[in-house]
């Protein structure tokens, strides 16, 4: 750690001497007016994509092909009501907040449990267990999603919240990041706890999660966008209409177009709908998430 | 050992790690272990099965066609991680330098990353399609002459930009939260000895953020090798002339499309290797920089 | 039907879907289970119907999904027995859930397969050609020729024909005055398409002369209308076939078709964009588009101009026919001899005329049987709706007899599909266009070598 810093300390004196003191007196409110156009600019850049779904979604067709397309059209309140009502989307998106929530909370606790035995126990070969843990990013569903399905079949888990949840516990991301922080906290609270004689359940509880509280909001909103965005999964797993989730809606809709309606719009309309749970956490925990992830070293 | 290993009872980390390993085992690596098995196996229609033994891994190996998609998958996944994280630590370091504001252009910058891979393959072909789409008027009014249907170098840098858009917001989030992270301090001497904006964040910020910046790479790499599907799917199809058919979507159309499952077993345990091996790499480095770059 | 039905479309597309987990699933335990038996397939043939009811996968959207729900539901208050329509989003996803329910070993009752993967669900082994299912005093002779061509198979009724189209040609009228052509005088060769297309871009009407989805259909209408067999073995009605062929035509084909590239007359849409083809002629970039007959109901309701259809636009002067389009119906094996009686009554009840006549007036179709077309032109519907009877007439003056005009019927036939996809935006871009088709031609006769060799 320390030779990072003294690293660019280095090049900080050799570049000193090379930009020497040009500042004019106004130069860093012409600086910022600077940054925030450059920031804006960005900004739309990113967002336009997104801006022109929105635009789709209050047309009657959706079909737009130029710049003067993109007034919003007058077809807001029967679009979303017909995805909303007749589609079932309100419903889809209770059963999708339902499934995200569960998979948040049970990952997290399983997490948890897994990354303090990693830090927090004297075991062997414990490089090999994170790296087990680890190497199940490179196991998506569609790689391995065929025999999943007649395990999860066999277990009997078919249509349930069993079936769209279990599978999804074990995060490589979540325990590595929670791994991570654990490895942050002073080894002097640590010892303390060690010296007190805390359990590991008491450790947990009371030296752990609290000094952990905004990475694990951050890390939950991560997760909940992950589990809100499923579908290959879900879609092959459930066949209960009553419990279907929203992105397998989505997909309907598209069945549509391709069906011979041009409906683009709708599509729009349900794209915009699924976006709003992820959207609202994001902005509502904005702040444990943007604070959180500090990944350090050892 | 280190000072933190304050519990040396294996039977209580038993149970700790139970339930995670568990979960590994049963729904990740038993499922995959199956999938991979077929992969000694020649099956058409998913019907008649024929112990082969390595023979589609060889078909694999000494066909040139996959190769080069193999090729192309590393270079694709190279120029989307660089992408990301050139375009996100920029953004990133934007927001870390502006005085108001930061929480707006924050939430602004990174909720494309909520929406589905889908919809956004979808939104993208609203933008770019070269004769219906909302940009390619205005884009050959520059000079731009949109032709990615036909034009392969095209189609890469569309599905390429796509699939960087999409994973801008990621990475933001945790660039911000390393960024925040620096030492005021330092900050504040660069400022005072006169650094200019873009050498503070490359020669002291990033050297700092490495262990960040690892991360994300890896995450990255697993990103471009499987989690950028659903852009080649919709956008492009793999083509033209194969000019985006990187090895999940090809694996994925052996199976789907001509239900050799067989040989897109031996495609999909190829493809854990590579990202395998790659991912092992860059845990060796990065466990270098950990441990012994201090 | 009403507000709620959307809802049921979607359950059925689900539950195809888990049919298709299963069916993949059971193949890989198939694999991983019997290491010791060759991983054959143990539940081959013991197939289990999906429901208690009569299940239908298909893959018709929209307005036609409604008016199979509508169908099913009349033959329910004939005759008792209940039926579900599930809505599987496309054909690739019909033909995915039908080999993979071979697998599992559930299977809905009947599956519209598309014409272009009849092969392939043939070559499971699985299917029960529906004249053996359909009641004895059925008459299969009622069906026109040109369209049991296709779908006879080994002197047998193999599939129940339903919902059949050719591609034809859809010309906007008015953009064709103004620019000073005369629309009753459509393009009828792809010289005379140019042709137009160089009037109606030089005029400043359109962007475009013509688009049309980047599908293998296409192709095989030229390659059909012009009397070339795509493969040997007849496109495979006749044996295994073991070469593509890329006769000089198609090289005319290819030439022109870069000619119209490069001049700015034809815009590519994307593969197998039917939806974006349809909204450049819509939407008036494009005052020609190729497609299929049963967009003709929604083409002339979305556009604000008028629409005509014609013929599909030949390579010579030679027409000799076009090739069958849409699909069929298949039965999978295995099931009781009750089920399959009350299978045959809907396959019957399918080929009604009065229900073909509803079908063709709601879709574009053509009617496919006989007594069907007798009761339309004694409505004298085709007199008052005379687009609907373009691919009819196209169909009805085409030479059924000539192999030319049977649609490739290939095991490979979604490789052969993609190969000629692909290597068509290859050839029209190279600058050696010979070349080039020898290349898809050979990439082509490769995968037909793979599959029967």
């Amino acid at each position: 750690m320390l030779g990072l810093i003294q690293y660019p300390a280095r090049l900080l004196r050799a570049t000193r001497r090379q930009t020497a003191a040009l500042a004019l007196p106004d130069r860093r409110d012409l600086e910022a007016i600077g940054l925030h156009l450059l920031l804006v600019g960005s900004v739309l850049l990113i967002v336009f994509p997104i801006l022109v779904a929105a635009i789709v979604s209050t047309k009657q067709t959706g079909i737009v092909t130029s710049l003067a397309d993109l007034a919003p059209g007058g077809h807001v309140v029967e679009n979303y009501r017909t995805v909303l009502v007749d589609y079932q989307f309100g419903r889809f998106m209770l059963n999708s907040f339902l499934m995200a929530t569960v998979i948040v909370i049970g990952k997290l606790a399983l997490s948890i449990f897994a990354a303090t035995a990693i830090v927090y126990y004297d075991l062997p070969y414990k490089d090999l267990l994170f790296l087990f843990i680890l190497f199940t990013l490179l196991l998506p569903v569609p790689v391995r999603f065929i025999p999943l399905f007649q395990l999860v079949a066999d277990m009997g888990w078919t249509n349930s919240m069993l079936a769209i949840t279990v599978p999804y516990l074990a995060s490589a991301t979540t325990v590595f990041i929670l791994r991570q922080h654990f490895l942050s906290i002073p080894s002097s609270i640590v010892e303390t706890a060690k010296l007190d004689g805390v359990g590991p359940l008491k450790f947990m509880a009371f030296v752990l999660l609290p000094m952990s509280k905004g990475i694990l909001v951050g890390v939950s909103v991560i997760m909940f966008v992950f589990a809100w965005n499923q579908y290959l999964w879900p879609l092959v797993i459930i066949n209960a209409e009553a419990d279907q989730v929203a992105q397998v809606g989505l997909a309907l809709l598209e069945g549509d177009v391709v069906g011979g309606e041009v409906s683009w719009s709708l599509v729009m309309a349900g794209s915009m709908l699924t976006l709003l749970p992820p959207l609202l956490l994001l902005i509502l925990f904005r702040k444990p998430l943007l604070q959180a992830f500090v990944i350090q070293q050892k | 050992m280190s000072s933190r290993e304050i519990y040396t009872d294996r039977r209580t980390a038993g149970l700790l790690l139970l339930p995670t390993i568990l979960v590994s085992l049963v729904f990740l690596y038993y499922p995959a272990a199956r999938a991979a098995r077929r992969a000694l196996y020649s099956s058409q229609l998913g019907l008649d099965d024929e112990f082969v033994g390595f023979e589609n891994f060889a078909e694999l190996l000494t066909s040139g066609g996959y190769r080069s998609r193999l090729l192309l998958t590393v270079g694709f996944a190279a120029v989307v991680v660089a992408g990301v994280m050139a375009v996100a630590l920029l953004l990133t370091f934007l927001v870390h330098e502006v005085g108001t504001g930061k929480s707006i252009y924050l939430v602004a910058a990174i909720w494309p990353y909520a929406l589905p891979p889908a919809v956004a393959a979808l939104v993208f072909i609203f933008l770019v399609h070269p004769t219906l789409g909302v940009l390619s008027g205005p884009l050959a009014t520059l000079g731009v002459d949109l032709d990615w249907f036909a034009d392969g170098r095209q189609a890469f840098v569309v599905v390429t930009v796509a699939a960087i858009w999409k994973q801008i917001g990621y990475n933001v989030i945790f660039m911000i939260a390393s960024m925040n992270n620096i030492p005021e301090t330092l900050t504040e001497t660069a400022r005072l000895d006169g650094v200019g904006r873009l050498r503070r964040l490359l020669w002291v910020y990033v050297p700092i953020m490495t262990p960040t910046l690892f991360f994300l790479v890896i995450l990255n790499t697993i990103y471009a090798f499987f989690g950028t599907f659903a852009f080649i799917d919709i956008m492009t199809g793999g083509g033209p002339s194969g000019a985006t058919n990187i090895l999940i979507f090809d694996l994925y159309q052996e199976a789907f499309d001509f239900f050799n499952w067989g040989l897109a077993s031996a495609k999909s345990v190829v493809l854990f290797a590579v990202v395998g091996v790659l991912m092992y790499v860059q845990f060796r480095l990065t466990d270098k920089y950990s441990h012994y770059g201090a | 039907m009403g507000s709620d039905e959307p809802y049921d479309r979607c359950v059925s597309r689900r539950r195809a879907l888990k049919g298709a987990g299963a069916a993949v699933t059971a193949g890989v335990v198939g694999l991983s289970g019997c290491v010791g038996d060759d991983g054959g397939d143990s539940g081959s043939g013991g197939v289990d119907p999906l429901a208690d009811e009569l299940t239908v996968w298909h893959a018709m959207g929209g307005q036609l999904g409604e008016t199979l729900d509508q169908i099913a539901a009349d033959f329910q208050d004939e005759t008792d027995i209940e039926v579900t329509m599930q809505f599987q989003d496309s054909y690739e996803d019909v033909l995915q859930n039908t080999i993979s329910g071979f697998d599992s070993g559930e299977m809905a009752d009947m599956l519209q397969v598309d014409s272009l993967f009849a092969q392939q669900v043939l070559d499971t082994g699985e299917i029960r050609p529906v004249e053996n299912i359909l009641p004895d005093d059925f008459d299969t002779d009622d069906f026109l020729d040109n369209v049991t061509d296709f779908f006879v198979i080994d002197d047998e009724l193999a599939s129940m024909p339903f919902n059949n189209s050719n591609a034809i040609m859809y010309i906007n009228r008015d953009a064709f005055a103004e620019a000073g052509l005369d629309p009753d005088d459509p393009p009828s060769t792809i010289a005379d398409v140019r042709a137009a297309s160089e009037t109606l871009v030089g005029e400043g009407v359109t962007d475009y002369g013509i688009t049309w989805p980047n599908h293998v259909w296409f192709v095989e209408h030229w390659y059909s209308l012009e009397g070339e067999l795509m493969t040997d073995a007849e496109n495979g009605h006749a044996g295994d076939p073991s070469q593509f062929r890329a006769p000089d035509a198609v090289t005319d084909l290819y030439d022109w078709w870069q000619g119209m590239e490069e001049d700015g007359l034809y815009t590519n849409p994307g593969i197998e964009a039917w939806g974006e083809a349809t909204s450049l002629f819509v939407e008036g970039n494009c005052a020609m588009l190729l497609t299929s007959t049963a967009s003709v109901a929604g083409l002339i309701a979305d556009s604000e101009f008028e629409v005509d259809a014609v013929p599909y636009p030949t390579i010579s002067e030679t027409r000799v026919g076009p090739v069958i389009g849409g699909a069929s119906f298949y039965v999978p094996e295995g099931f009781s001899e009750d089920r399959y009686d009350e299978i045959g009554q809907l396959l019957e009840f399918m080929a009604d005329p009065s229900v073909q006549v509803d079908w063709h007036k709601g879709t574009g179709y053509y009617p496919i049987t006989e007594s069907s077309l007798e009761e339309l032109r004694s409505e004298n519907w085709f007199e008052e709706n005379p687009n609907y009877e373009t691919a009819l007439n196209q169909l009805r003056n085409g030479d059924a007899s000539d192999p030319a005009t049977k649609r490739i019927l290939l095991g490979p036939a979604r490789q052969v599909q993609t190969t000629v996809q692909d290597q068509s935006v290859d050839i029209i871009g190279s600058s050696d266009l010979e070349g080039s088709i020898d290349d898809m031609q050979e990439q082509a006769t490769a995968e037909l070598e793979d599959y029967y060799g």
